[in-house]
């Protein structure tokens, strides 16, 4: 019996020493996140969602570097330094859909993520408090018009351009509204594409009722993009319609010529319509677009003589470059200095989305292509004298103003991300005349697969319901 | 444990004899030939009689005789016995040797030890004088080629390094692959607690460099389901059991070691830098070929970007600029000795080591206490304390641009160490790579990382009635890791902002508590069982502060304190528990036939509460055949088993604390703003993986115990495995970590050693053993890129899935690809290339290693060589070192320069060089850069020498050895045009790590 007794005790000891042994010493709480069962369960949790969406566009790989380089180096406004290295297979036509950490996955997956924040928004049933409904609305409506702009760009990067095919019926990208972990989606349309950018657009102009800063939403910024949408879609009436709503809501002017050449240093410039903004806590450092340019980033682009011989003599966005000893040949001696921040302050220039400048001259090619010259003149004039006080119009109609337009596009937007875009919408052929590329891959004829980049590879190993761009 | 148990049965037997009446005393000395020492508890007996005596703590016995004298048997555990005439003598010194293939030697395993002959599963043990034979930080490099199964993958040569170890294979993609690391009992945190940049992807830093390998006893590999299992949810990569040295009852013994080594790169055909004229050829001709500068403009730029060396007098090759001679200082000091009612071992080490790289070093100081006491005769209290500081200054790696082995191969020698005012040269900033510095980042940035570390465990134990014994352990390890990263302002990375810093500080705790009841008795004589029940909880909780800041306004000032703008800073806590119970009992009849069976419950707080709970289990069994009538005989063989083992283990390490969890982070911020970010998606379902293990082994002794051959067939099913499975980018999401696809693995272990020479003081031994591996991925619902490789069902986890490399076209200097697998054509234009399966993979068709060890009087000579053959390995910076110009104006190696394309006609390695490249020639995950990574490296030579004791006798001294060692001194590689180390690769992927070295050391050791 007694023998019996210390057994028990010893099991007992075994089992019992530790008084933790319970379910709850297995039942611990992640300290740095929050489970998404509980979130989005307060109005504060809303405002933190926006805020990492915002994050999310200020990436490397959407408009902190890529949504401005990639369509830039494959259009004629830019050229390779000998020691390129970022991006350069898209600059040279030579992309392919298995490069390691590629842009075009990259994209892909950083847009999308997005997108899926802004669903979480959108799709949530959550009721503010009455005292907050405006602000709650404002929100939403900013979601709305993330999730408008992340699929506005992905169309724009992997899709051809809008008028590629009559009633837009090519390939665009899966139109996403809902999460849904197994989806394996098709390819929307681009016409269906652009159906739900419009719409998302207008649904957050509906909710947005707040004068958020530039580096937000707000109602002019999705007009502003939308302009931009209905330029591309050749849809003229509404591009302008919507770019004289944005002029006419008094919020912005253009920047003198004096503080022209620092906007994007000095920041929330009168004329940023939108911007993402970088600050030192950023610290990006030299993946900052302006890396890119500079010398002291990484340096990989240089501007073309292609575009530097549009620039008027004494025109101040002839001002925007420096000179660099340690070029010379094919590669000339400026570098792009659009984005000027360096030292202490590095990378802390804000990067475009969208600002007044584009939206006059979006307007100007709007209304030349409606005929009215003169409306289209004046928009031209106000870019062109902001520039050049002194500049004096050659007093071109039809379809020389036009081209008078494109080209001041050119001279104005330069570096921001259009180049690629407004040279297919004009079913143009790329043709770089400076050019340090490779032979054979200086000219581009219109049309051409590899206007869009390939979609990545892990997207068709599991998604079989997806094809993939012809030529990759 | 071995020689408690031989003191314990010396008492037994010393009270369990009674002299008798005699004529006459025979005395004398009993000595070990392992250590020429007294052995104490020798049983000595006159032969025919019961008369007998036990030898005391020093070796000395007395036995009283009849006059007619006779004969007399000293028998001991683990020795040969010897017998011997009386004759006339009055006094007999013998000498007693070990019997080498004494198979009832005790070695540790789970949770407790066992003797050798009663294993039923996979184990190999290694001893101290194993651990003894590679002058590094770490005791894992020791295990390199000692057992079979067993991979070690030293992939970074700089002191301090991690090393990686494999058992049976890859089981895992997503999870760890990584043993579990148990030390007296406790499984301790392993691998890199970098935060920083510091530990490069946990390649250079390991906090189980706090332990001092010449601490260790013994470690035991245990590798099969049977003797893992008991580990449960952690075993499935196999599980190493570290013994720290405990001390014995007798007169107190005082070891003091020491060794000094001088090293450089181990490996002949490491890639060599341009000298100054080299590249002054490569930079004009490049832009000509290019078409992009005039040779006139070229040599206008030459001049003005590198002033110093356009007048003559640099010639720089940064490659030798970079490096020193390493040394390695190891000073080590133990105290052992005790009664047998207390026992101690005190030690105090400290390790030195200073690599081939300019400032890169590691240096520990390490103290361990061991205290064991038997408080009644029921009760026993044991402590064993580690205390072990180190500090490590190390250096970056891979294709970062401070990198040195990989910058000093990209920097132009035609730029000088130095400026004109004595400064670290910085003046090619803005042209040439960031004004990096090789030599100046060595010297000027820091790059520390220093640990302090804390383990501790207490336990008591209790014999509640005969045969059945509580124990109960308690044990903490504490781990704190500071990290300071340093680049200067004027040169390099910190160029653009004055300066960075990045500080980190890491605390880790992880306590431990075990409950474990042990029972073994034997029945009728024949019949012997013992069970182990045991209760486990353990919590490890990390704490991580970071911050980096900017903006260094004076040279000499690098800390935090003095920047200008902080620009980070960042804490998080993540911690996980586990909770378990486990039984194991064990059977034999008569020590011939053998049964165990092992089952344990774990739970982990790492799963959502459905899943949290497993069960793991394993039976084995074994025969001793060699004990069977029809085998009684066959003289010729000593001892013959069978064995056999089937069981399920888990892996439960490597992922994420919360991988099952839905989570949105907080690590965003926009415009002075924190955020959130929904960034994992839920899968409540996930749980462990699971590995199904089959072993079958043999074991043979023959010839007078002479020839040993062991043999194991394995095979390692990993179902269920924890993979992060690519979704469609469309959710929002890159992957959900799931439980998805099975891998196979499977081979054959072979190991034979063997007296080939015993005649008087000579005896040679030779042993070999070699490992044969095969790796299946078995299922897969979609394939998987991952870099060079692509994960596919059916096929090897390891293949190769790359660019085919079809050389150069000699017509023009071209770079030409095969367009598909037929590689039946090929295309200058990688567009129209496609990637394919190469039918190569990094997982070697066999390794192993052969060792010889011969011993003549005091003179041991012992050599030991690795090899491994039918893995390739992949050249990962190829494709900037060797980039054909696309990187301007870098600099190359020798080898690409001497072999680049220049005429038509010619045949070419290098496709024509100029600047921004040729045509993609540089396109990364191509064949280009795959290479045979057979090969065979002289891990070990070493020749000491034991002082003879009538030499050192006299000077009161127990022992003296001198030796002299070699290490990595000769290598051979299948490929000549492999230019890189293939031992220093990871999944086959070579990056630009420090070499390893080859090391000359002297050592001393002395006893007192």
């Amino acid at each position: 019996m007694k023998r019996v007794y210390k057994v028990l005790i010893a099991l007992a000891l075994v089992v019992g020493i530790q008084t933790s042994c319970t379910e709850e010493f297995l039942d611990l709480t992640p300290q740095q996140s929050v489970s998404n069962d509980d979130f989005l369960q307060a109005f504060g949790d809303f405002e933190s969602a926006l805020t990492g969406m915002y994050n999310q566009i200020s990436l490397t790989d959407w408009y902190g570097r890529y949504m401005l380089l990639i369509p830039d180096i494959m259009g004629e406004d830019v050229k390779q330094n000998a020691s390129a290295n970022r991006a350069k297979e898209w600059a040279e036509y030579s992309g392919s859909n298995t490069t390691l950490h590629a842009t075009e996955r990259e994209f892909w997956f950083e847009i999308y993520e997005a997108i899926n924040a802004a669903n979480a928004v959108i799709n949530s049933d959550f009721t503010p408090a009455s005292g907050v409904q405006t602000e709650f609305n404002q929100l939403v409506g900013e979601a709305y018009a993330v999730r408008a702009l992340a699929h506005f760009d992905l169309v724009r990067l992997y899709g051809q351009h809008y008028t590629f095919t009559a009633g837009a019926t090519h390939p665009g990208v899966p139109i996403i509204t809902e999460f849904d972990v197994t989806a394996k989606p098709s390819r929307n349309t681009v016409g269906e594409v652009y159906t739900q950018v419009i719409n998302d657009f207008n649904q957050a102009i509906s909710l947005m009722t707040l004068d958020n800063n530039s580096g937000r939403f707000s109602t002019e910024v999705a007009q502003a993009l939308l302009s931009r949408v209905y330029l591309y879609m050749e849809d003229w009436a509404n591009a302008e319609a919507m770019a004289t709503a944005v002029i006419n809501s008094g919020r912005y002017s253009l920047v003198s010529n004096a503080d022209y050449a620092n906007q994007f240093l000095d920041g929330d410039s009168p004329e940023a319509i939108m911007e993402i903004r970088f600050d030192l806590v950023d610290n990006p450092g030299s993946d900052h677009i302006g890396g890119m340019y500079k010398e002291s980033g990484y340096g990989d682009y240089l501007p073309a003589t292609d575009l530097l011989n549009m620039i008027p003599a004494g025109d101040v966005r002839g001002t925007m470059f420096r000179t660099d000893a340690n070029l010379g040949g094919a590669f000339g001696n400026l570098r792009v200095d659009k984005f000027p921040s360096e030292g202490s302050i590095i990378a802390t220039d804000n990067v475009p989305v969208i600002r007044l400048s584009e939206v006059i001259l979006n307007r100007a090619e709007a209304r030349a292509r409606q005929n009215n010259d003169a409306g289209a003149q004046s928009d031209l004039t106000m870019i062109q004298e902001r520039g050049l006080a002194t500049f004096v119009s050659p007093g071109n109609t039809g379809q020389a103003l036009l081209d008078e337009i494109l080209v001041e596009r050119r001279i104005e937007l330069a570096f921001e991300g259009h180049g690629i875009f407004d040279s297919t919408r004009n079913q143009n052929d790329v043709v770089r005349d400076d050019c340090t590329a490779p032979a054979g891959k200086c000219s581009i004829t219109y049309p051409n697969d590899r206007f869009v980049l390939a979609l990545p590879l892990d997207e068709l190993d599991v998604n079989p319901n997806i094809a993939q761009n012809p030529g990759y | 444990m071995r020689k408690f148990l031989l003191y314990s049965v010396a008492f037994l037997l010393l009270v369990s004899f009674n002299a008798m009446a005699q004529d006459r005393t025979i005395s004398g000395k009993v000595l070990s030939s392992e250590d020429d020492t007294g052995l104490p508890g020798v049983n000595v007996l006159l032969k025919g009689t019961s008369t007998g005596a036990i030898t005391d703590v020093d070796g000395n016995y007395r036995i009283v005789v009849p006059s007619t004298g006779g004969t007399l048997v000293f028998s001991f555990i683990g020795f040969t016995t010897i017998e011997e005439e009386i004759g006339s003598r009055n006094t007999i010194d013998i000498t007693m040797s070990p019997d080498v293939a004494q198979l009832s030697e005790v070695v540790v395993v789970g949770y407790g030890s066992k003797t050798k002959e009663a294993l039923t599963g996979s184990i190999n043990t290694i001893d101290s004088k194993q651990l003894e034979t590679i002058p590094v930080a770490s005791f894992k490099d020791a295990l390199q080629g000692i057992a079979g199964g067993v991979q070690v993958l030293a992939q970074d040569g700089t002191p301090g390094a991690a090393v990686s170890i494999r058992i049976r294979g890859i089981g895992s993609i997503n999870a760890s692959n990584e043993p579990l690391y148990v030390v007296d009992g406790i499984p301790v945190t392993s691998g890199s607690l970098s935060e920083t940049d510091f530990g490069n992807f946990g390649r250079s830093t390991d906090v189980l460099n706090s332990i001092n390998p010449n601490d260790i006893a013994n470690i035991t590999v245990l590798k099969d389901a049977a003797s893992t299992a008991i580990y449960g949810a952690r075993a499935s990569n196999g599980v190493i059991l570290i013994t720290t040295k405990s001390g014995s009852a007798g007169a107190a013994k005082i070891d003091f070691k020491t060794q000094y080594g001088w090293s450089e790169i181990a490996f002949d055909n490491l890639l060599e830098g341009l000298n100054e004229s080299q590249y002054r050829e490569r930079f004009l001709e490049n832009y000509v070929n290019a078409g992009s500068r005039t040779l006139a403009e070229a040599t206008a730029l030459y001049a003005q970007q590198f002033p110093e060396a356009a007048a003559g007098g640099v010639d720089n090759i940064w490659l030798e600029s970079i490096q020193q001679q390493g040394t390695t200082a190891q000073y080590d000091l133990s105290f052992q000795g005790g009664t047998e009612n207390f026992k101690y071992f005190v030690s105090g080490g400290y390790f030195d080591q200073d690599g081939i790289v300019i400032n890169n070093k590691f240096e520990r100081y390490s103290t361990r206490v061991n205290l064991s006491a038997n408080v009644t005769d029921k009760l026993q209290f044991t402590n064993n304390l580690n205390l072990t500081f180190f500090d490590q200054r190390g250096i970056t790696d891979g294709t970062r641009w401070q990198a040195p082995f990989y910058l000093a191969y990209l920097m132009a020698p035609s730029v000088p160490i130095f400026d004109d005012q004595g400064r670290f040269y910085g003046n090619h900033s803005s042209f040439f790579m960031g004004g990096n510095n090789p030599v100046g980042h060595l010297i000027e940035d820091e790059r520390e990382l220093k640990q302090s570390r804390i383990i501790n465990n207490l336990s008591a134990s209790y014999e509640i009635m005969e045969n059945l014994t509580f124990k109960s352990a308690w044990s903490f390890d504490i781990i704190n890791v500071d990290e300071h990263i340093f680049s200067n302002g004027r040169y390099g990375d910190g160029r653009n902002v004055g300066g960075t810093v990045n500080d980190a500080a890491t605390d880790l705790t992880n306590w431990l508590g075990t409950q474990t009841l042990t029972y073994g008795k034997t029945f009728n004589d024949v019949h012997n069982f013992d069970a182990l029940l045991g209760y486990e909880a353990q919590k490890v909780t990390e704490i991580n502060l970071e911050a980096t800041a900017e903006g260094f306004s004076h040279p000499t000032l690098k800390n935090m304190a003095s920047a200008a703008n902080p620009t980070g800073a960042s804490n998080q806590t993540s911690e996980y528990a586990f909770n378990s119970y486990f039984l194991r009992t064990n059977y034999d009849y008569d020590g011939t036939y053998y049964l165990s069976a092992s089952i344990r419950r774990d739970g982990s707080s790492r799963f959502g509460p459905s899943e949290r709970w497993g069960t793991f289990w394993s039976v084995g069994g074994g025969y001793t055949l060699s004990n069977a009538g029809f085998m009684q005989g066959i003289s010729a063989i000593n001892f013959l088993k069978l064995r056999a083992s089937y069981g399920v283990v888990g892996n439960a390490n490597g992922f994420g604390n919360f991988a099952w969890a839905g989570l949105y982070a907080f690590n965003v911020e926009y415009d002075g703003v924190g955020g959130a970010l929904w960034n994992q998606t839920r899968n409540e379902n996930l749980t462990w993986e699971s590995a199904e293990n089959t072993n079958i082994g043999l074991d043979l002794t023959a010839f007078n115990n002479r020839l040993n051959f062991s043999f194991e067939y394995f095979t390692r099913e990993s179902t269920d495995l924890i993979l992060d499975r690519p979704l469609s980018g469309t959710t929002g999401f890159r992957d959900i970590t799931e439980n998805v696809g099975d891998m196979k693995n499977s081979g054959t272990e072979w190991n034979l050693s063997g007296t080939v020479v015993q005649s008087g003081d000579l005896k040679v031994d030779l042993s070999a053993n070699i490992t044969f591996l095969k790796n299946e991925i078995t299922k897969l619902p979609s394939s998987i890129l991952d870099g060079t490789k692509r994960r596919e069902e059916g096929r090897d986890f390891q293949e190769y899935y790359l660019f085919g490399w079809a050389g150069v076209d000699d017509t023009n200097g071209d770079p030409l690809w095969y367009t598909n697998s037929t590689e039946s054509a090929t295309t200058n234009d990688i567009t129209q290339a496609e990637r394919y399966y190469q039918g190569k993979s990094a997982t070697p068709d066999f390794y192993g290693s052969f060792s010889l060890n011969a011993t003549y009087k005091g003179v041991t000579l012992s050599t030991q060589f690795n090899y491994q053959f039918g893995s390739y390995v992949y050249d990962g910076p190829g494709w900037v070192i060797h980039g054909d110009g696309r990187f301007t104006p870098r600099s190359t190696s020798t080898y690409a320069h001497n072999n680049r394309w220049t005429q038509p006609g010619q045949n070419a390695t290098f496709p024509q060089q100029r600047w921004g490249g040729n045509q993609s020639s540089n396109t990364q995950n191509s064949s280009r850069y795959l290479f045979d990574g057979d090969f065979i490296r002289m891990r070990t030579v070493n020749v000491s020498y034991n002082l003879p004791t009538t030499l050192i006798d006299p000077t009161g001294l127990r022992a003296v050895q001198v030796y002299v060692r070699l290490n990595n001194f000769w290598t051979w590689v299948a490929d000549d045009n492999l230019h890189f180390d293939p031992e220093q690769t990871i999944n086959g992927f070579y990056n630009t790590v420090t070499p390893i070295s080859k090391t000359v050391s002297l050592g001393l050791n002395i006893g007192l």
